[in-house]
């Protein structure tokens, strides 16, 4: 705030208008960079924290960056090698973007569809369990993301997890069996981990929406003649379009970068090469390793990904508006 | 209180601006509150946390003699083993480098190789410590012919055992590999709930005796380039036996994803008959449960037909880094760390084997039950892995690991997954990716 006036003051106090024309035209440049002034504070605090990384990123993904670079403080470019490396893998073909792709749309729809169901549920309830219900799912959403690895993790140990301990004794399986080792039931605990940190954020965004939905409108199907289903799918959703553009949205960029829930698992740092995903690989491959300049090109190919799908989802919300 | 003046230690060093005032603040056990750093000016020094239970105390000791002899202050700041590679990458390249480190001992070479670190040859002579220096530890700390990490300490994995399981089981300890195949059985036998032996996935540094066992190698150095050895037909034998052991049912399913860590809990609980565990965990697992007490020993890993399987000396170096302003006054302290009195006690209270040869010499007649057995490993059972700036990058990349999760989970047989991470080893020792 106080940089705001510091700045604006010189402009007043050095051009004393003499004629009516002169004020004309000095407040309309005024009027036209007021805006700009009142944002300046913010717009430098974004380009210092935000703007300048970002750049220092792309320059260093065209360069080999490593401790000698670090320490030396001299660049060594080479072009586009960092990123001809990272798409010409075999593993990011056969491994790390599928693991990353497919589970991200996995737990999105999961995330979304559940979520959606609790916020029917909530805005079905009563004031009471309403409150204890969104208490309960509220403390999901705020228990820490390695906490709550861990909690799967033991729930999944093999010698002394929940899960194995209850097949064995309902006799469903005779021996422990390591639940982290195979790629599809490793990524099954991770979708179970995400889905359930993940949708006390849907449930809350769509209940919010749902209680908007005005009355009179599903009244209405209703006497239509329109079955629960129905007045769901047809008046609910289609008013809540935004609600859900911008939980998929958000969802959607949070389940594209999921490392922590991998990365602690038991094998998920590396030493199971099939569950790799972007983040981790990225960080094993490269910040392990001191090859910083190959890490920034993974970033910035991970930032133009998400890019893309964020321009594909808000052009086609726009596009629907219009119609 | 102590936790409070560390946390704002460390803020200042991250915005470095601070520095000055953040040390004037901080100065740990100074006598004089430390208002301005005194005449003799500040020492700054990382110091890993967690290898001596009492290591606040420690210092507190250190700082007092070392104000006494030096006039100067020591500001020591406690790192986590998690975050301290990114923290030393970080101030490397920020300049915010303290004076000196405690740098595990395959990371000296790596830093050394990024220019760091400041030679210690000359500061070693004229303390007339030459061929004082334990050579397991004084060779990891060597780069390019110069000395830049000063032996601490090494801790040596050995063959610890379950002495209550072992005396039901009607078994002594196992002496060949022969032998460990059969106190499995008979422990399986008697306990069929139990880990006779545990075999851990994802933990590298208990998978090497056995290739140096069989009498294989992990890597070797011709002129410039490695090899690594890891699927030589001696190697493999010593992977076949190993995870044999688990392939016949006598470690545990879980174990496939097992850390050290968990080898660990699971031993403490009673859980496990053998396992390859460090010279530092006895401490540690009375500490988990106390019922242990007096209820295990151990014994060096043994070799193929007897003898003693190799093991790495894992341990720290302390290393003067080259924004040091009076290397003199640094070395002092690494002096005073790595030799003498406070060494031994270091030793003594973690748990650990000192790096000076008249001290390591002491320590190794000891009798004591839980440390003559790691003791005699350390001497005549040490080993080193491959000296190079790039094995970082091979335990970063879990190399060593992936090929045993593989095998442990029945994906690979040991010939493919030996060769595959014989091949990425050799790749990443040789600088490649």
């Amino acid at each position: 705030m106080s940089s705001t006036t510091t700045v604006t003051a010189p402009t007043g106090s050095g051009h004393q208008p003499g004629s009516v024309g002169g004020r004309l035209a000095r407040k309309s440049v005024l009027a036209r960079w007021r805006p700009w002034l009142l944002l300046a504070p913010a717009l430098l605090v974004l380009a210092v924290l935000l703007l300048w990384p970002l750049i220092r990123m792309g320059m260093f993904s065209l360069q080999d960056y490593g401790l000698p670079e670090i320490v030396s403080g001299e660049a060594n470019w080479i072009g586009l090698g960092n990123y001809t490396e990272a798409l010409t893998s075999e593993q990011l073909r056969t491994v790390v973007l599928p693991n990353t792709v497919l589970f991200a749309i996995a737990s999105v729809v999961c995330t979304v569809v559940f979520g959606t169901a609790v916020a029917v549920l909530l805005a079905s309830l009563g004031r009471v369990w309403r409150v204890i219900v969104s208490s309960s799912i509220m403390a999901a959403w705020a228990m820490p993301a390695v906490t709550g690895t861990y909690v799967w993790v033991w729930i999944f140990d093999a010698d002394r997890g929940v899960f194995n301990h209850v097949l064995q004794s309902l006799g469903l399986q005779d021996q422990p069996v390591n639940w982290f080792t195979d790629r599809w039931s490793f990524y099954a605990i991770v979708l179970l981990n995400i889905v359930h940190h993940g949708f006390p954020f849907v449930a809350v965004t769509v209940l919010a929406g749902l209680l908007g939905v005005p009355k009179e409108l599903l009244e209405a199907a209703e006497i239509d003649g329109a079955g629960p289903w129905r007045r769901f799918f047809s008046v609910t959703v289609p008013q809540l379009r935004q609600v859900f553009a911008v939980v998929v949205i958000l969802s959607t960029i949070w389940d594209f970068k999921v490392f922590a829930q991998v990365y602690l698992m038991p094998g998920g740092a590396g030493s199971n090469r099939e569950v790799l995903n972007l983040g981790v690989w990225s960080y094993v491959e490269s910040f392990g390793q001191n090859r910083y300049g190959f890490g920034s090109a993974i970033a910035v190919l991970l930032t133009v990904l998400l890019l893309l799908v964020t321009v594909v989802y808000v052009r086609t919300i726009l596009k629907e508006e219009e119609l | 209180m102590r936790r409070q003046m560390f946390g704002r230690t460390k803020t200042a060093v991250a915005t470095g601006a601070l520095l000055a005032l953040g040390l004037a603040a901080c100065s740990s056990g100074g006598s004089d509150g430390g208002d301005d750093g005194g005449e003799g000016g500040t020492l700054d020094v990382w110091i890993m946390q967690g290898t001596n239970p009492s290591g606040e105390k420690f210092f507190d000791e250190v700082g007092k003699a070392f104000k006494e002899e030096t006039g100067a202050t020591l500001n020591v700041e406690f790192v986590e083993w998690g975050d301290a590679h990114d923290r030393f990458v970080t101030s490397i390249a920020g300049g915010t480098t303290p004076d000196v480190a405690e740098t595990g001992t395959t990371w000296t070479p790596e830093f050394a190789d990024a220019g760091a670190l400041a030679p210690l040859d000359d500061y070693v002579s004229e303390a007339g410590l030459d061929g004082d220096l334990v050579e397991g530890l004084a060779e990891a700390g060597t780069y390019d012919g110069a000395l830049y990490g000063m032996p601490w300490y090494a801790g040596v994995r050995s063959f610890v055992y379950n002495t209550e399981m072992f005396d039901k089981a009607g078994i002594e300890p196992p002496t060949t590999w022969a032998e460990i195949e059969s106190a499995a059985k008979a422990l399986k036998k008697e306990f069929p709930d139990k880990i006779a032996v545990a075999v851990p996935g994802d933990a590298e540094f208990t998978v090497y005796p056995w290739v140096w066992g069989a009498g294989g190698e992990v890597a070797t150095l011709d002129g410039d380039t490695w090899t690594s050895q890891l699927d030589s037909p001696e190697s493999q034998a010593g992977l076949e036996f190993w995870t044999g052991l688990a392939a016949d049912g006598y470690s545990s399913a879980g174990a496939t994803t097992w850390r050290e860590t968990d080898v660990l809990d699971s031993f403490a609980q009673g859980d496990v008959g053998m396992a390859v565990m460090g010279s530092w965990t006895p401490g540690a697992i009375v500490e988990a449960n106390a019922d242990m007490e007096g209820k295990f020993a151990a014994v060096p890993i043994p070799g193929q037909d007897g003898g003693i399987a190799p093991s790495v000396l894992g341990g720290s170096h302390l290393s003067m880094f080259n924004t040091a302003d009076d290397k003199d006054l640094a070395f002092e302290f690494i002096e005073m760390m790595t030799t003498g009195e406070f060494a031994s006690k270091w030793g003594e209270q973690s748990g650990y084997f000192p790096g000076q040869k008249s001290l390591l010499e002491e320590a190794t007649s000891s009798t004591d039950p839980l440390v003559a057995p790691f003791a005699q490993q350390f001497v005549e059972g040490g080993a080193s892995v491959p000296v190079s700036p790039n094995f970082g990058a091979v335990q970063a990349k879990l190399t060593t690991s992936t090929m045993m999760q593989s095998i442990l989970s029945g994906d690979q047989d040991v010939a493919t997954a030996s060769k595959a991470a014989a091949e990425e080893m050799t790749s990443l020792l040789n600088g490649g990716s």
